[in-house]
């Protein structure tokens, strides 16, 4: 809702100057988001005549114009607008003038001297008009600041209004507001006498009369809708934000401003018959006003004639029926649609109208007939005309029941002491009808508020105008609670923690992505695509967050970065059964060198076990990884599936070169992803006190094939259960010189310990004996 | 025997001429050792008369005894000596960088979350979550806007279908929350959450955290106090002073935004109101018995006023060079 504030001021009874008129809206619920100062145009911009008109010496766009100012000398202007010409009245910033974005100065163009510039509506923010310059009325004095000719002294507010103040679409509203918190007086307007001349020989038939509880006529005959609109109506609408049309649709959008009453006029001649209000039926069409032709889907609230559907009720009428500038014969439309009945039907057929806007959120129906009457007097004051006697059909409306308001319970809800006599005030100051009752009041909501339907939303208006700030801040009083711990689930923010101290760089990423990655990248066809996504590489959630990290990486890797480690933890889309099912993973990406670029520290670039390691690490060794069939993304031969408690929950490995090629990177990407629950579970340990006693250490080399995998070897010996063996691990692994070809060598360091003595050396013999025949045993190791 | 005494200085002399520890043990030898003088005069011992034997005895002793001193002395000069020397070459340049490991960062986004969800677990309230693919009826319905509301259009929303959504608030959880949970309640929700707008201040996925705290004389000065509070501990400021203002949102009344002071202006920094009775009995709690309140905070605004950051944008692009100047 926006409007000219000194037009706000005719509805109350002082100068708005008086009070902070922002910080009241504001504090009073009516969020002011912006307001634009008209004043503060410079006194330098005048009304300028131009009396004279040359061509440019030396451009062919440009012209010479002499412009009288109202003082003795013209000035001479250079202007390349095309609708620059002798005798018509014009805004002349002169010399010194500040505009917007630049002071007017002296100057040369072209070679021509100009002294000022001829401004476009844009150009003093009167508009949006950039086309040519503003012509002012044929009337403007010579020489006078814009300022006063155009009435600039006001300032245009920008309210938000929420969608429960519909009463605060209208200037009456949002007066009668300012009076509720304030100690100004709202002013009633006059009820004008209309000399209704003719009758009305149509008949109104309501069919659906609890959408349409109220609908009013009345025909006027004999109007000119070729009269000049008045300068302070025009400034008015445009400062309302509506755009002047011709006198009888802006006195019409004029009246809907003023008091919130959107109405229509239909030219009387293009009608047939009667009028209908009913409901539309499938497949019927219309054609509207914005020249959209809609299809009815069957349940929309229409006007017809006996012929025609004549307008989509409340929201817009239909081009046929509507006024031009050679219309005479008006049928002037005023009602009451209920807010049910036209909820979400604009919505539905695209529009979005300042009628449909009002009447969805409900207008004050007790207004309807006045605001008739009010149009019909303007309409005949400006543009002539006789009017018919009104005709109507009324139903019922909707009920404002009394509420009962408990003092009690302001105080519970508010934990503020509020005594029944500060009530009492603010539901005075609201022009609400009430009455002192036992404990309370009783309460009969106005008919312009149909946002207050339970006690609850009387505290809430108590509180509005009695004000937020008289609350003071109270700690609860409260049985207090201990929050326990989950020593079972590692927190999440824990394994964030880890992540980033092993070198990654958290990234938050959006949860949609391009259908194209989500079903070749991703490999998932059961996509779950946006009815309205905010662009077309965003249309799908996504089932792996691989393809978001690739692009973050891209984008690091195109601003130089040579070591890049990223991780995230959040949710991931599937389908389901019943609908939709989540799942948080944690993934990540690695590229670029192993470790930061330092001296002392030869350069190493990421390979499958820097990141083994970090998972290892993260994990506190709790992930197994197999070979397995490795999705499309990763390389077949350098990724694994990785597994807890032997139950998969995740994927690492290498970005399949076919990728690499495909994104265009130098340089081998590692990525990985798991579940996050597994890794959250912890495993309750048994703890040891560990021995005294040095463990004694051998190592072994042997030689096996070299599809081996050294994990299963080291799981076989550890299944052996060997007496004192405490640990073999792999130290290294060696292909090569002195090894046959398809054979490879690994070094075993294995410890060995008793709880109560130190081992003999022939027991330390039979260990490593034991645990090699293991090796040959299983899988034809070779000692070296 | 005065030529055993001569010993004494001859032993200190050739000592002091040694300079490397294994020279040392070649001089020690000379007087010291099978051969030497000393050795040969205990031998010699027993062709003396027996009242001599002790004297002679001691004295070959006390020189023995002199000699070993010398040398112990001479040994400890060299080794402090050859310390010395070590310590005058082992010299670092210690302004050359250390060794680094990996080390990363973790998201603006989630330190802000972990500093709120403290601060509110300070005071009771236990975290939890919901789905971001939320049915219509948890989105809206359950929160008091039932179809075709107005209000509905105050969220612009992503849909997937008819039924479901893209949550645009977390509120949703307050529903799921008290659907399996009796009252009293205190629990905070943080959480992705989703609009159709973008631009520099505007992201389509932005994070919000709801809190909603039940029970029977939860009062608005309640609210008030836990969000001012809150907001004081977060912004590490006791005299930050905020200001609530009369707002409309379905699922709460009376409902109000909240204003916190900043750079001698007002800033909005979430909605809140005290539950809507429709709410608390459509989720099955008795609304006659129990009253509270609930908020929702922006995420990313909070983060921006704290880190001094005026763009929305870098949140969500990766780069590294913004990303490793957040420090947990």
């Amino acid at each position: 809702m926006q409007f000219s504030k000194k037009w706000l001021n005719e509805f109350v009874d002082k100068d708005l100057n008086e009070i902070k008129l922002s910080d009241m809206l504001t504090q009073g619920g009516l969020e002011v988001e912006e307001i634009e100062d008209l004043s503060l145009i410079s006194d330098l911009v005048v009304v300028g005549e131009i009396i004279e008109i040359q061509k440019h010496p030396n451009a062919d766009r440009l012209n010479v114009c002499q412009v009288n100012v109202g003082q003795k000398e013209s000035l001479q202007i250079v202007c390349g607008a095309p609708n620059a010409r002798v005798g018509i009245k014009v805004a002349c910033a002169r010399v010194g003038a500040k505009l917007d974005k630049f002071e007017i100065k002296k100057a040369k163009l072209r070679g021509v001297d100009s002294s000022g510039m001829l401004c476009s509506a844009k150009e003093i923010n009167i508009s949006n008009e950039s086309e040519g310059i503003l012509e002012l009325n044929k009337n403007s004095k010579v020489g006078e600041t814009i300022k006063n000719c155009l009435s600039l002294d006001d300032q245009i507010y920008h309210l938000s209004i929420t969608p429960n103040r519909p009463d605060c679409l209208s200037m009456r509203g949002i007066a009668k507001e300012i009076a509720a918190m304030s100690n100004f007086n709202y002013i009633k307007n006059k009820k004008k006498e209309i000399n209704e001349i003719n009758t009305l020989d149509i008949k109104i038939n309501v069919k659906n009369n609890i959408s349409c509880p109220l609908y009013c006529l009345r025909k006027i005959q004999k109007v000119d809708n070729k009269k000049e609109v008045p300068g302070w109506l025009k400034e008015r609408l445009e400062r309302g934000g509506i755009e002047p049309i011709n006198p009888v649709v802006d006195i019409v959008n004029y009246m809907m401003l003023e008091h919130g009453q959107p109405m229509h006029a239909f030219d009387f001649d293009k009608i047939n018959g009667d009028i209908q209000v009913r409901n539309a039926n499938k497949g019927e069409k219309l054609l509207l006003l914005n020249n959209q032709e809609i299809t009815f889907f069957g349940d929309e609230l229409v006007i017809a004639d006996d012929n025609n559907i004549l307008a989509l009720a409340g929201i817009m009428g239909g081009l046929e029926s509507s006024i031009t500038a050679d219309t005479t014969n008006l049928l002037l439309e005023s009602a009451f649609f209920s807010p049910l009945s036209l909820a979400g039907v604009a919505r539905k057929h695209s529009l979005n109208t300042e009628s449909s806007h009002r009447f969805e959120r409900g207008v004050d129906f007790q207004q309807t007939i006045n605001t008739l009457n009010e149009t019909t007097s303007n309409i005949i004051d400006l543009c002539g005309g006789d009017p018919s006697k009104l005709i109507e059909e009324t139903n019922k409306f909707p009920e404002r029941n009394k509420i009962t308001l408990r003092t009690e319970k302001v105080r519970q809800i508010l934990g503020l002491h509020i005594d029944n006599n500060e009530i009492n005030k603010t539901l005075t100051a609201l022009k609400f009808n009430f009455e002192e009752c036992e404990g309370g009041f009783n309460v009969t909501p106005p008919s312009y508020r149909f946002d207050i339907n339970i006690e609850e939303d009387l505290v809430e208006e108590v509180i509005r105008i009695y004000g937020f700030d008289k609350i003071e801040a109270l700690p609860p009083l409260t049985n207090t609670v201990m929050l326990g711990s989950d020593s079972s689930n590692r927190s999440i923010y824990d394994i964030k923690i880890t992540m980033s101290s092993l070198g990654y760089n958290e990234i938050v990423s959006y949860s949609f992505i391009e259908e194209g990655v989500e079903k070749e990248f991703h490999e998932n066809n059961k996509l779950i695509k946006l009815d309205n996504p905010i662009a077309s590489q965003m249309n799908v959630m996504r089932s792996k967050l691989w393809g978001s990290h690739v692009e973050a990486l891209l984008y690091n890797i195109n601003r130089g970065q040579t070591q890049i480690r990223l991780f995230e933890i959040a949710s991931t889309y599937m389908k389901s059964n019943s609908g939709y099912a989540e799942k948080q993973v944690l993934s990540g990406v690695l590229y670029g060198s192993s470790q930061p670029e330092q001296w002392g520290i030869k350069a190493k670039k990421i390979d499958f076990y820097d990141v083994k390691g970090d998972l290892e690490t993260l994990s506190e060794g709790e992930l197994k990884f197999k070979k397995k069939d490795a999705p499309g993304s990763l390389h077949p031969g350098k990724s694994a599936c990785i597994l807890k408690n032997d139950k998969p929950v995740g994927w690492v490995g290498q970005l399949h070169p076919k990728w690499k090629q495909k994104f265009g990177i130098q340089e081998d990407v590692f990525l990985f992803e798991i579940d996050l629950e597994p890794l959250r579970k912890k495993v309750i340990n048994e703890f040891n006190i560990p021995s005294k006693l040095l463990p004694i250490r051998k190592d072994i080399s042997v030689v096996v094939d070299k599809n081996i995998s050294v994990d299963d070897m080291v799981q076989a010996v550890k299944k052996a259960n060997i007496n004192h063996l405490k640990e073999i691990t792999a130290f290294d692994v060696y292909e090569g010189e002195n090894i046959e070809k398809d054979k490879k060598s690994i070094a075993f360091l294995i410890l060995m310990q008793d709880t109560y003595k130190t081992l003999e050396e022939e027991q330390v013999n039979n260990i490593v004996m034991n645990a090699l025949k293991v090796l040959q045993q299983q899988f034809k190791a070779n000692l070296r | 025997m005065e030529e055993l005494k001569k010993l004494i200085q001859k032993a200190k002399d050739d000592f002091s001429k040694v300079s490397e520890l294994s020279d040392l043990d070649h001089v020690k030898s000379k007087y010291l050792g099978k051969q030497g003088p000393l050795t040969d005069a205990m031998r010699g011992l027993s062709s003396l008369p027996s009242e001599e034997k002790p004297i002679v005895g001691s004295l070959i002793n006390d020189i023995k005894k002199s000699i070993e001193k010398a040398l112990g002395d001479r040994k400890s000069e060299i080794q402090a000596q050859l310390m010395n020397d070590q310590l005058k070459n082992e010299n670092i340049d210690v302004t050359l960088d250390g060794k680094k490991q990996n080390k990363g960062t973790l998201h603006p986004i989630s330190i802000t979350i972990n500093k709120i969800e403290s601060i509110f677990n300070s005071i009771g309230f236990s975290s939890t979550d919901g789905p971001e693919i939320e049915d219509d009826y948890h989105n809206f319905t359950a929160l008091n806007i039932p179809e075709s509301h107005p209000a509905r259009a105050m969220h612009d929303t992503f849909y997937l279908n008819k039924e479901y959504v893209l949550r645009t608030h977390t509120s949703s959880v307050q529903i799921r929350y008290m659907e399996n949970n009796p009252p009293p309640l205190r629990i905070i929700s943080p959480g992705r959450v989703y609009r159709v707008d973008s631009d520099a201040t505007h992201s389509p996925m932005f994070h919000q955290i709801e809190g909603l705290w039940i029970d029977k004389k939860i009062s608005f000065a309640n609210l008030k106090w836990v969000t001012q509070s809150f907001l004081q501990k977060f912004f590490e400021n006791d005299n930050l002073k905020i200001r609530f203002r009369p707002s409309f949102f379905p699922f709460t009344e009376p409902s109000a935004e909240i204003d916190m002071e900043w750079n001698g202006g007002w800033l909005e920094i979430g909605g809140c109101g005290m539950v809507h009775p429709n709410v608390l009995s459509q989720a099955g709690v008795d609304h006659d018995l129990f009253q509270g309140f609930a908020f929702g905070l922006g995420v990313e605004r909070l983060a921006m006023l704290k880190y001094g950051i005026n763009d929305l944008r870098p949140f969500f692009n990766h780069d590294i060079r913004f990303l490793n100047q957040f420090k947990v």
